[in-house]
């Protein structure tokens, strides 16, 4: 377990390989919900928070219940389930919390459970961190922190794009794009930029 | 009967899964490079779309609120497991070219985001129908969307050729390319929607 | 909603010219450049300009004409988005290229936002980007300069790990070297932007603070250790220069405030420096300024100044 390794993930998952405008996972709200910045901040935190919950516990699922029963094939399933028990939870704590975000948020906040990022990351941890069916020394710490980045650079495209949706809706942007299909250009524009980190090699 | 017909057109148009609920981006991203895949994509899909709707309309009242939706990823994930072993049986060519999201059809947003929003609250038969738009919606939008990517992108239609000597713009079988072509693609209806106000 | 206006809305401006007089100013900065591209590279790159130019244009004014909005072609920022374009473009491309470069450049880097001042990317930048991902072939075959045969871009040799012994500091700077039209001429680059400083229409925080930060990263971060690296090197290769100068200094897509200015300047310093060092793209400068123009929006909001009286 090396300061470097730490290094390496949270620049990875920030900024080189960010979860949405370079793996392309967590789309939907990402367009959906980043209209303004205080919504999308309180959707960054919800999904930061389940990443990094999920990346702990599929972690000792992996560990402790699908590698010692050979059961490494039911990856998917197992980890979806656990997710969406999760988010379960998550939609409880908000609902109590502050109902007006619970209804902003609509079906977007249980559909963090089919979020792609946090499937992707919970599956990326397994891959990276884990070889031959064996735990590398601080997979778990590493797994853990991933989670916590991967949450980061979701809130940094978030951050990006609110800003840029806030700010152009003092504009006055042509009739047929506004909301979403500037969105999606945007996103588009967003990510050809990004294109920029492909092919990195530290 | 008429009520059913518009529940089903509504998923085509109205509430589009693609251009207008803005869910299932992911794989459509990913699929939507060529008519090929975005077919069968769709197909697989839909399948997964209506047996979920229907058995989650069926099972509604049983299932308790605060544990509904782990509950709906096991209906789901079923029904895409079914999918996974007959397309691998029936169709192993485009089980091969799509590859991981056949699979990822459980974490597809359109078939989780109709359970909880329509199946756990209507009846049976309209579920039926509401999963039959959603789903019929999906694969024209696939169609459309890789209609346009293939050909521009890498110069074929069906795998086909189509003019001799294009050169095809390869940003659209990227990811941002997909996106391009959905944001002008939406563009584009508003400007037809408002044309016939 | 109060917390929803700034103030001031973007561009801004310092003097009472209008936008079409600066942009004017731009423009004619910028030709010695394109002289000098065409100079080294033949008349192929004097067609790539014309074209780039003419076509943004052309595309305004049609999307203009569509939407019944007023006609602007003429207030000079077409046409320094054409021209931007086209200096960012290898000299051999086939014709084609440029005009879908400044269609795209145009139709989306601007005018679907709302056109000027309204646009969040560079849209000159926005076209490469897109030229870039759909032909890179094309974007990446460069002219050995006074010849017909074609040769790779100092930054590519390095990337490659070959040797750049044969190029020396001075080749860089009068533009002796394989690259795009506008960039290699660091000499005529510079001729322009001290016009523009002297009139006023340029201000140094952005391409100071950028250049510098290219500078410090890739001396601390060299090849044979720390503290090794050839940073005049990396200063006068590839687009820096271009795009410190004439393109992160775009009124609309860059910060308002001084210090949003120079955050703006070390950001694009630091991914341009990253991604020339590690990442798999010889030059990052398009994609530097790119993100930062993403970013724009948020820096303006945390940097602007306080409203005398407001919490």
């Amino acid at each position: 377990m090396n300061a470097t390794q730490f290094l390496t993930i949270f620049i990875s998952a920030v900024f080189i390989y960010n979860v949405i405008l370079s793996r392309f996972l967590g789309l939907c709200s990402f367009v959906a919900i980043s209209k303004e910045t205080k919504p999308a901040l309180a959707m960054s935190l919800s999904v930061m928070f389940v990443t990094t919950m999920a990346s702990i516990i599929t972690w000792f699922i992996y560990r402790f219940l699908l590698i010692p029963f050979g059961l490494t094939y039911l990856r998917t399933i197992s980890f979806i389930l656990v997710i969406a028990t999760f988010v379960q939870f998550v939609e409880m704590v908000i609902r109590k919390i502050s109902p007006p975000m619970y209804r902003f948020f609509g079906i977007y906040l249980p559909l963090i459970t089919v979020n792609c990022a946090v499937l992707g990351v919970a599956v990326l941890n397994v891959d990276m961190f884990f070889m031959n069916g064996k735990a590398i020394p601080g997979s778990f710490y590493y797994s853990l922190f991933q989670g916590i980045c991967v949450g980061l650079g979701y809130t940094l495209a978030m951050l990006l794009m609110s800003g840029i949706r806030e700010r152009l809706d003092l504009c006055n942007v042509p009739e047929a794009v506004k909301d979403f299909p500037l969105a999606f250009i945007i996103a588009s524009i967003m990510s050809l930029s990004f294109l920029g980190f492909n092919g990195f090699k530290f | 009967m008429k009520k059913f017909f518009s529940e089903f057109l509504r998923g085509i148009i109205k509430e589009n899964p693609t251009f207008v609920l803005v869910l299932g981006l992911c794989p459509t991203l990913a699929v939507s490079v060529s008519v090929i895949n975005g077919i069968g994509m769709g197909i697989a899909a839909t399948f997964v779309l209506l047996g979920s709707n229907i058995i989650i309309a069926m099972l509604k009242n049983i299932i308790p609120d605060r544990v509904r939706i782990p509950c709906y990823i096991v209906v789901i994930a079923t029904f895409v497991t079914i999918n996974e072993m007959v397309m691998k049986a029936y169709s192993p060519a485009l089980n091969r070219a799509l590859g991981i999201y056949v699979p990822l059809i459980v974490v597809n947003c359109i078939v989780l985001g109709r359970a909880e929003a329509y199946a756990s609250k209507n009846s049976v038969v309209n579920s039926l129908f509401d999963g039959l738009g959603m789903g019929v919606g999906f694969t024209l939008a696939l169609i459309l969307i890789s209609a346009i990517r293939e050909f521009l992108g890498a110069g074929k239609l069906l795998g086909h050729t189509v003019i001799k000597g294009f050169q095809p713009a390869f940003v659209l079988g990227m990811p941002s390319g997909a996106l391009l072509v959905i944001g002008l693609l939406l563009g584009f209806f508003n400007v037809l929607k408002s044309k016939k106000e | 909603m109060k917390n929803k206006f700034i103030v001031s809305v973007s561009p801004h401006l310092h003097k009472d010219e209008s936008i079409g007089k600066i942009m004017w100013m731009v423009v004619i900065s910028l030709i010695p450049a394109g002289l000098a591209g065409v100079f080294i590279f033949g008349l192929k790159a004097f067609w790539v300009i014309i074209l780039g130019v003419i076509s943004a244009l052309v595309t305004e004014a049609i999307l203009q004409k569509l939407t019944k909005k007023k006609v602007t072609i003429w207030d000079g920022s077409a046409v320094l988005t054409g021209l931007l374009l086209a200096y960012n473009l290898p000299p051999q491309v086939p014709f084609w290229l440029p005009i879908i470069g400044s269609v795209f450049a145009i139709a989306i880097g601007k005018q679907v936002f709302g056109g000027l001042g309204q646009n969040i990317f560079n849209p000159a930048l926005v076209g490469r980007v897109f030229l870039m991902a759909s032909w890179p072939k094309y974007m990446t075959t460069f002219l050995k300069p006074f010849d017909a045969i074609t040769s790779a871009t100092p930054l590519a040799l390095l990337k490659e790990g070959k040797l750049i012994e044969h190029i020396s500091y001075l080749d860089l700077f009068l533009g002796k070297r394989g690259g795009c039209i506008g960039e290699v001429c660091i000499l005529a680059l510079l001729l322009g932007a001290l016009f523009l400083f002297i009139r006023g229409y340029l201000s140094w925080h952005i391409p100071i603070t950028y250049i510098f930060s290219v500078g410090l990263f890739t001396y601390i971060f060299g090849p044979r250790g720390l503290f090794t690296g050839d940073w005049l090197f990396h200063i006068l290769s590839g687009g820096l220069i271009l795009g410190a100068f004439f393109m992160a200094t775009d009124y609309v897509t860059s910060p308002l405030t001084r210090k949003g200015q120079i955050v703006f300047g070390i950001g694009c310093g630091l991914i341009t420096a990253v991604i020339r060092l590690w990442g798999g793209y010889p030059e990052g400068v398009s994609y530097a300024i790119l993100m930062m123009n993403a970013a724009t929006p948020i820096i303006d909001r945390y940097t602007k100044n306080k409203i005398y009286g407001t919490k």
